[in-house]
């Protein structure tokens, strides 16, 4: 389709609404940089950053600007996003962890957090599997719950690039990966990663490398995969 | 209607954008503090407006701060629309996420914002007067244009979504939209694109 033709869907694409052959051609447009259309997506999602203004403004609460910060101020370099839970002393978390061969406990910095992690880990609906095996491998334990969300826990995971970061994605039974969060892993190679929020229908969890940022498909073959 | 303060301190501190953009390019984490100072409310509000849920608003808001710090090193400053950049994100994660409670849009992810769509955007787009345009602009669609853009800017409906949820062909959601949309872009003095 011409440049001409795909102009009166360009807002509909910033959207994230429209429909192929239309959503397609766009996407192949600007994937070649083609100019016109670059410069028509740029004042097509202009109209829907101005669409912000008749949102309801609600105040955050002030924990939020505490965790932004806290994400960054760890190193100076380049963060992770998502959310790592440092080990739990508590019981349930411990059972978790002492499940799939990992020790050590670490302080408790984030207790919302901790929270959710624990509230998937107890709750009765949630399935677990457990991935690798013993040796060098990659090994470790991911818990679903469709309700809540998604508690990775990992070992012996490979050491990556400084450009580099381990992404989450939940694989429905229909239709493309959901990234469903980024994380790094510890100097000791584990990590434990918690994704709060609904996971219906999630018939695998798959982890890959992605560049640092994360990507909105995986791009390599996926580090972990496992079928709650 | 009284224009939120929030859009007076975005249209004041616009021209600190790209002075803002350098320093998280240099990794300043008191960057990352003026960033979520300046655009945090709103972005909040916006995901807040989308899956209706405090606790993974707060989540995806953190997530899409800590994309926009780790992806800074490829903004355009001087340039590029900071804002507008970081909105565009969070709707979008926003929006996915509520797409993974419906199987049926799955296919269908909300499209990439890569920094190069928001070079040389009007940096104004978020300023004093928007607010009150875009919400004039609003009001004065017909009902059914109201409600395919709420539909289309909250949930992230397709045209047949929306045709479904409203028992209307297709064809009439979709010259609803393109009216919808047309009649805004008029109302902000955008010209082109649809």
């Amino acid at each position: 389709m011409t440049c001409e033709e795909l102009r009166p869907d360009y807002t509909s694409y910033a959207l994230g609404i429209a429909d192929n052959p239309e959503r397609a051609e766009i996407a192949e447009h600007l994937a070649r940089k083609c100019p016109d259309c670059t410069r028509g997506m740029a004042s097509a999602m202009a109209t829907v950053t101005a669409m912000s203004g008749a949102v309801e403004l609600t105040e955050p609460p002030a924990r939020l600007r505490r965790r932004v910060m806290g994400t960054v101020e760890q190193t100076p370099g380049r963060q992770w996003a998502g959310v790592v839970v440092p080990w739990a002393i508590t019981a349930a978390m411990s059972i978790a962890l002492v499940a799939i061969g990992l020790s050590g406990r670490r302080q408790l910095g984030d207790t919302p957090k901790l929270q959710q992690a624990l509230s998937i880990l107890n709750d009765p609906a949630t399935r677990d599997v457990t991935f690798g095996a013993t040796g060098k491998a990659s090994q470790g334990r991911v818990f679903v719950n469709p309700g809540k969300g998604v508690v990775f826990i990992g070992a012996n995971l490979p050491r990556l690039d400084a450009g580099q970061t381990f992404e989450l994605w939940v694989i429905p039974a229909k239709g493309n990966p959901i990234p469903d969060g980024l994380f790094r892993s510890q100097p000791d190679a584990t990590a434990v990663f918690v994704w709060p929020g609904p996971v219906e229908n999630a018939m695998a969890v798959e982890v890959t490398v992605e560049p640092l940022g994360g990507s909105a498909q995986p791009t390599t073959k996926p580090l972990i995969a496992v079928k709650p | 209607m009284p224009i939120p303060g929030i859009f007076l301190a975005l249209q004041m501190s616009a021209e600190h954008d790209d002075n803002l953009a350098l320093r998280l390019q240099r990794r300043d984490p008191e960057a990352m503090g003026d960033l979520y100072d300046r655009f945090g409310r709103l972005t909040y509000s916006v995901i807040v407006a989308i899956v209706r849920d405090a606790a993974l608003a707060e989540d995806l808001l953190q997530e899409t701060f800590l994309r926009v710090w780790n992806q800074a090193h490829a903004f355009e400053p001087g340039r590029g629309a900071l804002g507008p950049w970081l909105l565009a994100m969070a709707r979008n994660r926003a929006i996915d996420r509520l797409r993974a409670l419906d199987p049926d849009v799955r296919e269908r992810p909300a499209p990439s914002v890569e920094p190069a769509l928001f070079v040389d955007m009007d940096k104004k787009v978020l300023n004093t007067d928007h607010p009150r345009v875009i919400r004039s602009a609003i009001a004065k669609l017909s009902l059914d244009q109201r409600k395919v853009i709420e539909l289309a800017y909250y949930e992230g409906l397709s045209p047949s979504r929306m045709a479904e949820r409203m028992g209307e062909p297709v064809g009439a959601v979709k010259t609803w939209v393109r009216e919808a949309v047309k009649h805004l872009r008029e109302a902000l003095g955008q010209a082109g694109a649809a």
